[in-house]
């Protein structure tokens, strides 16, 4: 009379806890996972195709629109893969500014991720009180380069202006207090029973896999491989900072919460550092007229808050755009790591799996 | 013992309350509210919002000091622009040696404001004022034109002038 039957289930593609627009396939027995596959492509657009055919200097402005929630740091990755690819050398100064722009998006990434994580759990406090902090950032987004969302921050060969006045009493003022924010997110989140209940041994994903899958960022260091291209190969002006990659090895949704809170630590030691030691000069690199590749192909990894983001660039001699563009994303590659985390758990930790992952669908589906 | 009264009692959400607890406690006890730290929220439509110098809205064409249109139909921006929204259409005026745009256009719609087309302009003829109230009914309200572009010119952003009470 009574059958064992397992049940399909859709999760998305409109569901609130899936950051976008993502799809995923689940079998369940009872409450219990046993099969998982993401669907993606909802918000395909054609990035790596509508940068073939523009120029260098125009495919910046798609980057902004592929993870939306850390524009500098796409911008950034792509700003410095042209570089390679024409042979220029980046001012000192247009370095440190990038770095730290670069380690502000950190902060507001990991911000929001902190937030919608936190949202989707239960706790609806540290939503509000994590954009308070990052409608700073987006303000000094908007100080620097007009946009607070869609930067188009940098440039190749450097930035278009350098920082305004009074940029320096905003990041003053935002480092003063951000030590105490981080305090209060983690008096209201870290020793939180419930937190703890939905997070701690949920959605594990183990070293072995986590490198098989080629998951990278937050949720590799928190199964305790200290892999960080800011530390393994040094771009911008991370060589010069004094900074430490925090690692945990319980690789479980706590391990990876208590790995960001110590990343956002560690960024604003770097933009204290930025400010200390910001060098005068130049912001722009002579350009010549024309931008003519010397070599062929570029590979160029940085780390986003994500993780590793690459850009592959295959140059043309003569032509003004790039002949093949392609983009690493680390959200992409790290939503392969769900089916191992979800299946064998529970259907309410689904969404505690997704949100660790820390995806932006823009970004997946490019 | 200890451990029993730990869960009888439930201190960490108490610790995670009282935060939000301190928060309220500040604000109501103060007179002035604006003053309370913290306080981010703004009453936007009534005070207008202050937007940061470098802010990217719409584009707007320049005059200069004879209260002639600067731009020179050198085209730079329409080459530049990443979603090809500007078309230039180049012509005469008399008294003018240079070229004058007998049409301007620019589709608001699909402009994704990079502010590509101010850097490469070389007279400094257009800018991208800090109007950012941009939603309108129709669509002929985005496709401006000369006179809207011309008249955009540094207008402080009308608020409230597309809203429903409006009709």
């Amino acid at each position: 009379m009574f059958k064992n039957e397992e049940m399909e289930v859709n999760l998305g593609p409109q569901h609130p806890s899936t950051h976008g627009v993502l799809r995923v396939k689940l079998r369940l027995d009872g409450e219990t996972i046993t099969h998982c596959r993401p669907m993606i492509g909802y918000l395909h657009r054609g990035v790596e195709k509508i940068c073939e055919n523009q120029t260098f200097f125009q495919g910046q402005v798609w980057t902004d629109r592929m993870d939306y929630c850390s524009a500098v740091a796409n911008n950034l990755g792509w700003a410095e893969a042209n570089e390679k690819l024409f042979g220029i050398t980046v001012p000192r100064r247009a370095q440190y500014i990038r770095t730290m722009l670069n380690e502000f998006n950190r902060l507001a990434s990991h911000l929001i991720w902190l937030a919608t994580h936190a949202l989707d759990i239960g706790a609806m406090t540290v939503f509000l009180y994590a954009f308070r902090e990052r409608e700073d950032i987006l303000d000094m987004n908007e100080a620097f380069c007009g946009s607070r969302l869609t930067t188009t921050a940098f440039r190749i060969g450097g930035l278009r202006e350098d920082l305004p006045p009074g940029f320096e009493k905003l990041v003053t003022k935002f480092l003063a207090k951000f030590p105490s924010c981080l305090e209060e997110y983690e008096n209201l989140l870290s020793e939180n029973r419930i937190w703890k209940k939905r997070t701690v041994g949920v959605a594990k994903l183990s070293a072995e896999d986590a490198i098989a899958l080629g998951v990278t960022g937050p949720v590799l260091r928190a199964a305790g491989v200290p892999y960080d291209i800011r530390k393994a190969f040094p771009y911008a002006a991370y060589a010069e900072m004094d900074f430490e990659v925090p690692t945990k090895t319980e690789a479980d949704t706590y391990a990876r919460y208590l790995v960001r809170m110590e990343e956002m630590r560690q960024s604003a030691r770097i933009i204290q550092q930025c400010m200390d030691g910001m060098p005068e000069g130049p912001v722009m690199a002579k350009l010549p007229k024309i931008l003519r590749a010397e070599v062929n192909e570029v590979y160029h990894a940085t780390e986003a808050p994500k993780g590793e983001i690459g850009y592959y660039l295959v140059g043309e001699k003569g032509s003004g755009n790039p002949y093949r563009f392609h983009v690493r994303a680390p959200g992409f590659i790290n939503l392969q790591a769900l089916p191992k985390m979800a299946e064998g758990g529970l259907i309410a930790d689904i969404v505690a799996a997704i949100g660790t992952l820390d995806i932006v669908l823009g970004e997946i589906d490019r | 013992m200890n451990k029993l009264l730990r869960t009888l009692i439930p201190f960490d959400i108490a610790k995670g309350l009282s935060i939000t607890g301190k928060h309220f406690a500040k604000v109501f006890f103060t007179a002035n509210r604006r003053k309370v730290p913290f306080h981010i929220v703004s009453e936007y439509p009534e005070v207008v919002a202050k937007m940061q110098p470098r802010f990217r809205g719409r584009l707007t064409l320049l005059k200069d000091e004879q209260g002639e249109i600067k731009c020179v139909c050198c085209m730079a921006c329409e080459k530049i622009c990443p979603t090809q929204v500007i078309t230039i259409e180049k012509g005469k005026k008399e008294g003018r040696k240079m070229p004058f745009p007998v049409r301007y256009d620019f589709e608001m719609e699909r402009c994704i404001f990079c502010e590509f087309c101010v850097e490469s302009c070389g007279f400094d003829s257009i800018i991208l004022n800090h109007q950012f109230e941009l939603a309108a009914y129709n669509r002929e309200d985005f496709s401006l034109g000369m006179e809207g572009l011309e008249q955009n010119m540094f207008v402080p952003s009308p608020v409230g002038k597309f809203s429903v009470a409006d009709d």
